[in-house]
C-alpha cells in the first residue's frame, strides 16, 4: 500500500495519471496507486535505440540462440513399463525395445516469452486425489478446467505455433512410427557408490604392500606444486545414479493410441514405472508430416 | 533551566477556568472534552481508479478486488485412464509380436515343454534349418522358456571342435525345426550342461542325421527332406 498522507496531500498534491482524470471531472479524491519519483528521468549513459546488435549476455541473445535446436511442438510424459523385443520382419533381426505408456497427458498452461521470458508448453499426466493437493494447485488445475495431475512437467518449443491450446489431451498418437525422439529420465540409483563403480578407476593393487585401501582412489592432487589442495570437481565416491539422464535419437517403432503405447527402440534409463519425457529428436530433422499440421494456439 | 514553577502553572490554569465561556458549548457539554476525541463520521471510501491497471490491483485489499471468473471452479472428473485400460502393456506388445511371428501357435507348442507332451526335450537331436539355406545340427541342451525371446541351446561337433548355437524359436529368420531322434531316455535334468565335459560329450550327431534324412527321403520319394514344422 502507498503510505497515507495527510488530508490535504492525498487529495491534490500527487498528480495521479489514472486518476487526474477522474478528479478533474467529479472533483473527489481519488486513490492514487503505485510509486513516482520526484525527480525527472536521467538519460541512460549508454547506447540505447533501435537496430543496436543484440548483447550476448541477454535472454533476447540467448533465445535467439536456442532457435534452432528447439522442438516445434511439445512432447509427452510417459511411464516405463518394461523392456521386450520385435522381429523386423525383412531382416528378420531382433530389435530390443522399450514399451512407454502415455496416461491422461493434457496441458495445463502455457509459459509465454511476454510473460515468463520463453515459450513452453506445461503439460500434466496421471491423476492425483484432490484432497492430497494444495489448495494453490488445485486452483491451478481447475482454473484451465483440468482434473488433478499426479505428474506435471515443462515442453519447451520454439514459438507460439508451438503451444498447444490448454485443456488439449497428447496421445500416442501424437507420435509417428518411424520417428525419432529424445527421452529423458531419471536413471536408476545406485546409492553412495565408490570410486571404482561411480568413475570408473582402477583401484589399488591386491597385494604388493596395499593394505585395506583395495578399492580407493589413489592421490586426492598434487603437492605443494599444485596448490595444497584438492581442485573443485575431483571425482571422489558418492551418490550415484538418480540423476537426469537423456538417451537421444530413439526411432519410434510402434504407436497404439487406443492404450496409450509407444514403443520405441532400445533401452531408456531408469527403473520400471519411472516418468520418461519424450519429445521430437534435436538431432533429427522434424517429422514432415507434424511440421505441416502444427497446432495453433 | 529555571522553568517555571509547577503552582505557577496550575494558577495559569486556574485563570483560565474563571474566564467566562460562551453559552453554546456549556449546553452541549462539549468544553469537557479534549479535541482529538471530537465525533466525526465515517471517511467515506475513495473510489477506486476505474481502468486500474493490473500490477497495482494486488495493492487493495481482498475484498475489493475484482473477482476472478476461473476460482473457485468445480474438479473436473479425471478422464478414462489408459491404465486402467492395458494393465500389461509390455505383453500386449508382446502378444502383438507373437500373433504375427507364430499365427498358428506351432512353435510355441514345440517347445513348451511343461505343457506339450510332443515338444522338443533336453537330449534331443534337432535339426534347424534357416532362411539364407545352412541348417544346423545338435543336441538340445536346453530350453529357454521367456516369451517372445524363448530359444533353445544345440551342442554338436564340427571338425571335431565342440559348437553351440543359440537358436530365438520365433526369429523369422529360422524356417524349420525338427526333431531327428528323441532322447533315449527322460533326462532328469532340465539343463544338460554337464555334456560338455569330456566325459559326457556325445560327439558329432553328424551320422545320425544324414540317416535320418535318407530316411525321409525313402519315404516321401522326393529329393529333399520334408520340414516337420514349417512357419
Amino acid at each position: 500500500m502507498t503510505p497515507r498522507l495527510p488530508g490535504k496531500l492525498a487529495q491534490n498534491s500527487l498528480p495521479s495519471i489514472w486518476g487526474s482524470r477522474h478528479i478533474i471531472r467529479s472533483q473527489a479524491p481519488i486513490r492514487t496507486f503505485g510509486i513516482r519519483s520526484l525527480n525527472p528521468p536521467v538519460n541512460s549513459r549508454y547506447n540505447v535505440g533501435h537496430g543496436l546488435p543484440v548483447l550476448k549476455s541477454t535472454p533476447t541473445a540467448a533465445l535467439e540462440r536456442k532457435a534452432n535446436t528447439l522442438p516445434l511442438r511439445t512432447g509427452a510424459i510417459a511411464t516405463k513399463k518394461g523392456m521386450t523385443a520385435m522381429y523386423d520382419t525383412e531382416t528378420g533381426k531382433r530389435i530390443p525395445c522399450t514399451v512407454l505408456q502415455l496416461d491422461r497427458v493434457e496441458v495445463v498452461s502455457h509459459k509465454t516469452v511476454q510473460k515468463h521470458g520463453y515459450y513452453a508448453v506445461q503439460l500434466g499426466a496421471g491423476w492425483r486425489r484432490p484432497a492430497n493437493l494444495t489448495k494453490s494447485l488445485l486452483g491451478h488445475f481447475t482454473s484451465s478446467g483440468i482434473s488433478p495431475k499426479r505428474h506435471v512437467y515443462e515442453f519447451r518449443v520454439k514459438d507460439e505455433s508451438g503451444l498447444l491450446a490448454v485443456g488439449k489431451m497428447v496421445n500416442a498418437d501424437w507420435f509417428q512410427e518411424g520417428q525419432y525422439i529424445d527421452a529423458r529420465s531419471n536413471s536408476k540409483g545406485k546409492g553412495f557408490a565408490g570410486v571404482m563403480k561411480r568413475h570408473g578407476f582402477g583401484g589399488q593393487d591386491r597385494s604388493h604392500g596395499v593394505s585395506l585401501t583395495h578399492r580407493s582412489l589413489g592421490s586426492a592432487g598434487p603437492s605443494q606444486g599444485g596448490g595444497s589442495r584438492v581442485y573443485p570437481g575431483k571425482k571422489m565416491a558418492g551418490n550415484m545414479g538418480n540423476e537426469q539422464n537423456t538417451v537421444q535419437n530413439l526411432k519410434i517403432l510402434k504407436v497404439d493410441p487406443e492404450n496409450g503405447i509407444v514403443v520405441v527402440n532400445g533401452s531408456v534409463s531408469g527403473p520400471k514405472g519411472c516418468v520418461v519425457r519424450i519429445q521430437d529428436a534435436i538431432k533429427k530433422p522434424w517429422p514432415e508430416d507434424i511440421l505441416s499440421s502444427l497446432p495453433s494456439s | 533551566m529555571a522553568s517555571p514553577s509547577p503552582i505557577l502553572r496550575q494558577l495559569g490554569c486556574f485563570r483560565s477556568l474563571l474566564k467566562p465561556q460562551p453559552q453554546s458549548l456549556l449546553q452541549t457539554g462539549l468544553n469537557r472534552r479534549a479535541l482529538s476525541t471530537v465525533y466525526s463520521a465515517k471517511p467515506t471510501p475513495k473510489p477506486i481508479p476505474e481502468n486500474l491497471p493490473e500490477q497495482f490491483i494486488r495493492q487493495l485489499p481482498l475484498h475489493l478486488r475484482p473477482k476472478d471468473p476461473k476460482a473457485r471452479r468445480p474438479i473436473p472428473p479425471p478422464p478414462p485412464s489408459a491404465f486402467n485400460k492395458c494393465k500389461d502393456p509390455v505383453g500386449a506388445v508382446a502378444d502383438a509380436q507373437l500373433a504375427v511371428l507364430d499365427p498358428t501357435g506351432e512353435r510355441r507348442a514345440l517347445f513348451d515343454y511343461r505343457r506339450s507332451q510332443r515338444s522338443v526335450k533336453p537330449g534331443d537331436i534337432v535339426r534347424v534349418t534357416f532362411k539364407n539355406g545352412d541348417p544346423f545340427n545338435g543336441v538340445c541342451l536346453s530350453i529357454r522358456l521367456r516369451g517372445l525371446d524363448t530359444s533353445f541351446l544345440l551342442r554338436n561337433q564340427l571338425t571335431k571342435v565342440g559348437v553351440e548355437m543359440a537358436v530365438k524359436v520365433y526369429s523369422p529368420n529360422v524356417e524349420s525345426v525338427e526333431i531327428v531322434q528323441r532322447a533315449a531316455s527322460r533326462k532328469r535334468r532340465a539343463r544338460l550342461f554337464y555334456m560338455r565335459n569330456p566325459k559326457h560329450d556325445m560327439g558329432t550327431v553328424e551320422n545320425i542325421v544324414t540317416n535320418y534324412i535318407r530316411q525321409k527321403r525313402m519315404l516321401s520319394g522326393k529329393k529333399r527332406a520334408p520340414v516337420k514344422a514349417k512357419k
